[in-house]
C-alpha cells in the first residue's frame, strides 16, 4: 500500500457522516413513498435499525483486523486464490458503485439545472475532482470534509427549520397502514443506499489513528447521518405528501423549492442542492478510493497513485454507460442492487468474519 | 527552456476552450419572460395561449409611461402543450422562459373534458414550478381572460395572482388552488379536486386595448367567482358563492371574511369573521362512515342596519347562537347538493375516514361516491363575537324614534 497519510479519529467519523448521507437524500425519499407510501418515514427508521447492525458487523471485523484493508482480510481469511477472487468481486463493485454515484450527479444536474448541457461534461467535471481527491490520499480528503461539514449542517438547518412550518400531520396519517413486508422492504433499500455502501470504508479502516475512538464513535455517526436522511423523509411526506413525493424523481430539492418565508427568502433550490453535491462527493470519492487502492492490494503493485487518472477515465466512460436510461436506472436500484449490495455489503463480511473467528478464535484487536 | 515555454502556452490556449461559458446559458434579453398561461381546446388540439412580459414595459423609467402594452400575448395550437409552446418561436422573437409563471388558466370548455393531460407538462418541465394558481375561465376561454389589461398591476397575470391571494385572505368564497394542491387532490381516493372560477365582465374586445387602462372604469374587468367542481380532473359544475364560501369554511381555508346575517326584528347587519379553525373527524360505526366536523369561529360586530340594544349580553348571545345556526345551514346545505346532486366527495371526507379506520376504508373505497352520498355528517359550529368595534350603540337607534 502506498503512504496517503493517516486520518484521525474525528476525521474518520466526518467522512463517514457525510457518507452515510451522500447520495441517500437524493434519492432514497421516492423509493421508501413508493413502496411504503404514507409510513415511508417508518421504513427510515427502520432502515436506520439496520444499518445499526450492519455498522456493528463492520466494526467487529474491524476490532478483528485492524491494520488490513478488505483485500488484506480476505487474503489473510481466506488464502491467496479465493481470497484475490473475492477482492476482485469486491473491487469491481466498487467501480459499478463510484460509476453509478457519478450517473446520479449527472442526471440530477441534466434532470433539473441544466438539461441541455451534455452529460459527459458534467460527470467529467466531477470526476476530475474526485480523482485529484483520491490522488492527495485519504489525508487530504479527510480534511477537506472536516472544512466542509460545518456548512453542509448550516444548510440542512435551514432546509429542516423553514419547511417545519409547512409541515401537515394529516399527511402522515393513518399510520401504519404499510404491511410489515412493506416496512422492510423500504428499510432494506434505505439500509441497501445508506448502510451496506460502507463496506468500502474498510480500505481507509488502517488509515485510522486511535482506531479505538473511532470504533467507539462509528454507530453514533452512522445513526446520525440515517437520521439525516430520515428528517429529510418525513419531512418529504409531511410536506410534499407521499403521492408527490412516490412521483417525485428528486423529491428533497423539490422540497427545497417549497421554502418560501414571506415571499422573500425563496427559490433558492440551487444552493440547497449544496447538500447533495457536498456528500454526493465524498461518497463518489470513497467508491473510488476503494476501487484504486482494492486494485493496487489485488495486483501487489507499492503506490494507487498512479491508476487513477486512468481509472478515473473509466470511471467517466462508463458512468455514461452504466444505465441506458432513467428508467432503466430506477428499475435497476428496485430490484438487482438490493441483492447485489447485500451480498458484498452483509454476507461476504459475515463470512469472513466467521471463517476468521473458526481460524483464529475471538476478535480480540490485535493479531 | 523553449520547449517548456511553448507548453505551457499550448496549455493556456488549451483552457481557452474551457472559458467560453456553458451551453445552459440563458441570457435575459433572450428570454420571453411566460408570466401567464391558458389552455383552450381547439378541435382535438390544444390551444396555449401565453402572457409574455415586455421587458422595456414594465421597467421602472421616468418620464411617464409609455401607451404600449406592458405584455404581449402568443397563441399556438397543438396535439401536446409542448408542441405549441414550441410553436410560438414561429411568431415570438423569444423562445418561452417559464420559470417564472405565476398563474394558468384553463378554458371551461376544455375543463369539461377533463385537464388531466394538459396537466403533466407543467409537472414534468423542469423550468415550471408548481407554486402558480390554477384558475377556470368560467364560461369562457382562457385565451379571453389573458386577453385583458388590468389597471393597478401593469402585468394582468400578477394583477390575477394578488388579487386571487388577497381575496383568499378576505373574502371566503375564494380560495387560491395550486397545481401541487389539485394533483395532489387528483391522486387521493377520498377527496375531489376544486379550482377557483374566474370570469370576464363588461367588453372583451375593449379589454385588450390599452385604452382599457387609461379609463377609471375599465370596459372589462377580471372576477373570481365561486369555485369548479371536478370528478377527477374532468368539471362537472360549479359552486356559486355561498357553496364555495361554505365549501372553504370546512376546509378551514377561512382566515377573514364576514357574514351578513338578519336581525331579530328585521333589519340586517354584517359580522366580521377574523379567525376559524375547522376540524374533520371522520369514524365508522358499524360499517356505516360518519364525519363529524367541528367550526370555532371567532367574529367582531361590523355593521349594524337595525335596532338592537348592544348593551345587553343576552343580545350578543342571540347574535352568536344566528350566526351558528346561519353557518350550519349554509353548510349543511352545501353537503347535501354534493351528496345528492353530484354524488361527489369535495371536502375529503374519505380522506377524514382513512385516516380514522384504514381497514374499513378499504371496503368504503370501492363505492365511495355511493357511500359518501348516504354518509351522516355532524356538524359542531360554535361562534364567539368578540368586540363591537369603535362604537357600542349604533345612532340609527336615536334615528327612528
Amino acid at each position: 500500500m502506498g503512504n496517503d497519510g493517516k486520518i484521525s479519529a474525528r476525521q474518520f467519523l466526518v467522512l463517514l457522516f457525510l457518507y452515510t448521507i451522500g447520495t441517500t437524500i437524493l434519492v432514497i425519499p421516492s423509493g421508501l413513498a413508493t413502496v411504503a407510501r404514507q409510513d415511508a418515514w417508518i421504513g427510515a427508521l427502520a432502515g436506520v435499525l439496520i444499518g445499526l447492525g450492519v455498522a456493528a458487523l463492520y466494526r467487529t471485523l474491524w476490532g478483528k483486523y485492524p491494520n488490513l484493508s478488505f483485500a488484506g482480510i480476505c487474503e489473510r481469511v481466506l488464502g491467496k486464490v479465493v481470497g484475490k477472487a473475492v477482492t476482485l468481486a469486491f473491487v469491481f463493485y466498487a467501480f459499478i458503485g463510484s460509476t453509478t454515484v457519478l450517473y446520479y450527479v449527472g442526471n440530477f444536474f441534466t434532470t433539473q439545472i441544466m438539461p441541455e448541457t451534455p452529460i459527459q461534461f458534467i460527470n467529467g467535471l466531477f470526476a476530475v475532482i474526485v480523482v485529484m481527491g483520491v490522488r492527495m490520499g485519504a489525508e487530504a480528503l479527510a480534511r477537506s470534509a472536516e472544512i466542509i461539514l460545518p456548512w453542509f449542517i448550516g444548510l440542512f438547518f435551514v432546509l429542516i427549520l423553514s419547511l417545519s412550518p409547512d409541515l401537515k400531520i394529516e399527511q402522515f396519517q393513518p399510520v401504519m397502514e404499510a404491511r410489515p413486508n412493506e416496512i422492510i422492504g423500504a428499510a432494506l433499500s434505505f439500509a441497501g443506499t445508506a448502510s451496506l455502501p460502507l463496506v468500502f470504508l474498510f480500505m481507509l479502516f488502517p488509515r485510522v489513528q486511535m482506531a479505538d475512538q473511532a470504533r467507539k464513535g462509528m454507530l453514533i455517526v452512522h445513526v446520525a447521518g440515517g437520521l439525516c436522511v430520515f428528517l429529510v423523509t418525513l419531512f418529504s411526506i409531511g410536506v410534499l405528501g407521499a403521492d408527490v413525493t412516490s412521483r417525485n424523481m428528486f423529491p428533497s430539492y423539490e422540497l427545497a423549492k417549497k421554502i418560501n418565508i414571506g415571499n422573500f427568502f425563496q427559490r433558492i433550490e440551487v444552493i440547497m442542492a449544496g447538500l447533495w453535491f457536498v456528500s454526493t462527493y465524498y461518497k463518489t470519492s470513497l467508491y473510488f478510493y476503494g476501487f484504486a487502492t482494492g486494485v493496487a492490494e489485488m495486483l501487489n503493485l507499492k503506490d494507487y497513485k498512479s491508476l487513477t487518472w486512468p481509472m478515473g477515465i473509466l470511471m467517466v466512460l462508463y458512468s455514461l454507460v452504466v444505465y441506458p436510461n432513467v428508467v432503466y436506472m430506477q428499475h435497476w436500484d428496485a430490484t438487482v442492487y438490493i441483492p447485489y449490495i447485500l451480498v458484498m455489503g452483509a454476507v461476504v463480511p459475515l463470512l469472513l468474519l466467521t471463517a476468521g473467528i473458526i481460524r483464529s478464535g475471538l476478535p480480540d484487536g490485535r493479531e | 527552456m523553449r520547449i517548456k515555454g511553448f507548453a505551457i502556452l499550448a496549455a493556456a490556449t488549451l483552457l481557452l476552450l474551457l472559458a467560453t461559458g456553458c451551453w445552459n446559458r440563458q441570457e435575459l434579453n433572450e428570454l420571453g419572460i411566460v408570466v401567464a398561461m391558458g389552455i383552450d381546446r381547439d378541435g382535438d388540439r390544444f390551444r396555449v395561449s401565453v402572457q409574455v412580459v415586455q421587458p422595456g414595459e414594465v421597467a421602472a423609467k421616468s418620464g411617464g409611461q409609455s401607451l404600449r402594452s406592458p405584455v404581449a400575448m402568443y397563441e399556438a395550437s397543438g396535439r401536446t402543450i409542448f408542441e405549441a409552446l414550441r410553436k410560438m418561436t414561429t411568431v415570438s422573437p423569444r423562445k418561452i422562459y417559464a420559470s417564472h409563471l405565476r398563474v394558468v388558466v384553463i378554458g371551461e370548455a376544455l375543463a369539461r373534458q377533463g385537464i388531466g393531460t394538459a396537466l403533466d407538462f407543467l409537472q414534468r418541465d423542469h423550468q415550471v414550478r408548481s407554486d402558480f394558481y390554477l384558475m377556470v375561465a368560467k364560461e369562457t376561454t382562457a385565451s379571453s381572460i389573458l386577453n385583458v389589461l388590468t389597471p393597478m398591476e401593469r402585468i394582468p397575470a400578477n394583477d390575477l395572482y394578488a388579487s386571487n391571494a388577497t381575496a383568499e385572505k378576505a373574502w371566503a368564497p375564494i380560495f387560491g388552488i395550486t397545481l401541487g394542491k389539485f394533483v395532489t387532490d387528483l391522486g387521493s381516493d377520498g377527496k375531489q379536486p376544486v379550482i377557483t372560477g374566474i370570469g370576464l365582465n363588461g367588453d372583451a374586445e375593449e379589454g385588450s386595448n390599452t385604452r382599457n387602462v387609461e379609463r377609471i372604469r375599465p370596459a372589462a374587468e377580471l372576477q373570481f367567482s365561486g369555485m369548479a367542481v371536478f370528478r377527477k380532473d374532468k368539471l362537472v359544475g360549479w359552486l356559486n358563492e355561498e357553496e364555495s364560501k361554505s365549501y372553504n369554511f370546512i376546509l378551514g381555508n377561512v382566515r377573514s371574511t364576514l357574514e351578513n346575517q338578519s336581525c331579530p326584528n328585521g333589519g340586517e347587519l354584517a359580522l366580521e369573521i377574523i379567525r376559524t379553525k375547522a376540524n374533520v373527524k371522520g369514524h365508522v360505526r358499524r360499517g356505516e362512515p360518519q364525519v363529524e366536523i367541528r367550526l370555532r369561529v371567532e367574529e367582531n360586530v361590523g355593521e349594524i342596519q337595525c335596532r338592537i340594544d348592544l348593551n345587553k349580553t343576552a343580545v350578543v348571545d342571540e347574535l352568536e347562537r344566528r350566526s351558528e345556526d346561519r353557518l350550519r345551514e349554509a353548510m349543511s346545505k352545501t353537503i347535501r347538493k354534493m351528496q345528492t346532486e353530484y354524488q361527489l366527495d369535495i371536502f375529503g371526507f374519505g380522506q377524514a375516514i382513512h385516516r380514522a379506520d384504514p381497514a374499513a376504508w378499504r371496503r368504503l373505497k370501492r363505492d365511495w361516491d355511493r357511500n359518501f352520498a348516504d354518509m351522516q355528517v355532524k356538524l359542531d359550529v360554535k361562534t364567539v363575537i368578540d368586540r363591537v368595534g369603535t362604537i357600542n350603540q349604533s345612532f340609527l337607534s336615536k334615528l327612528e324614534e
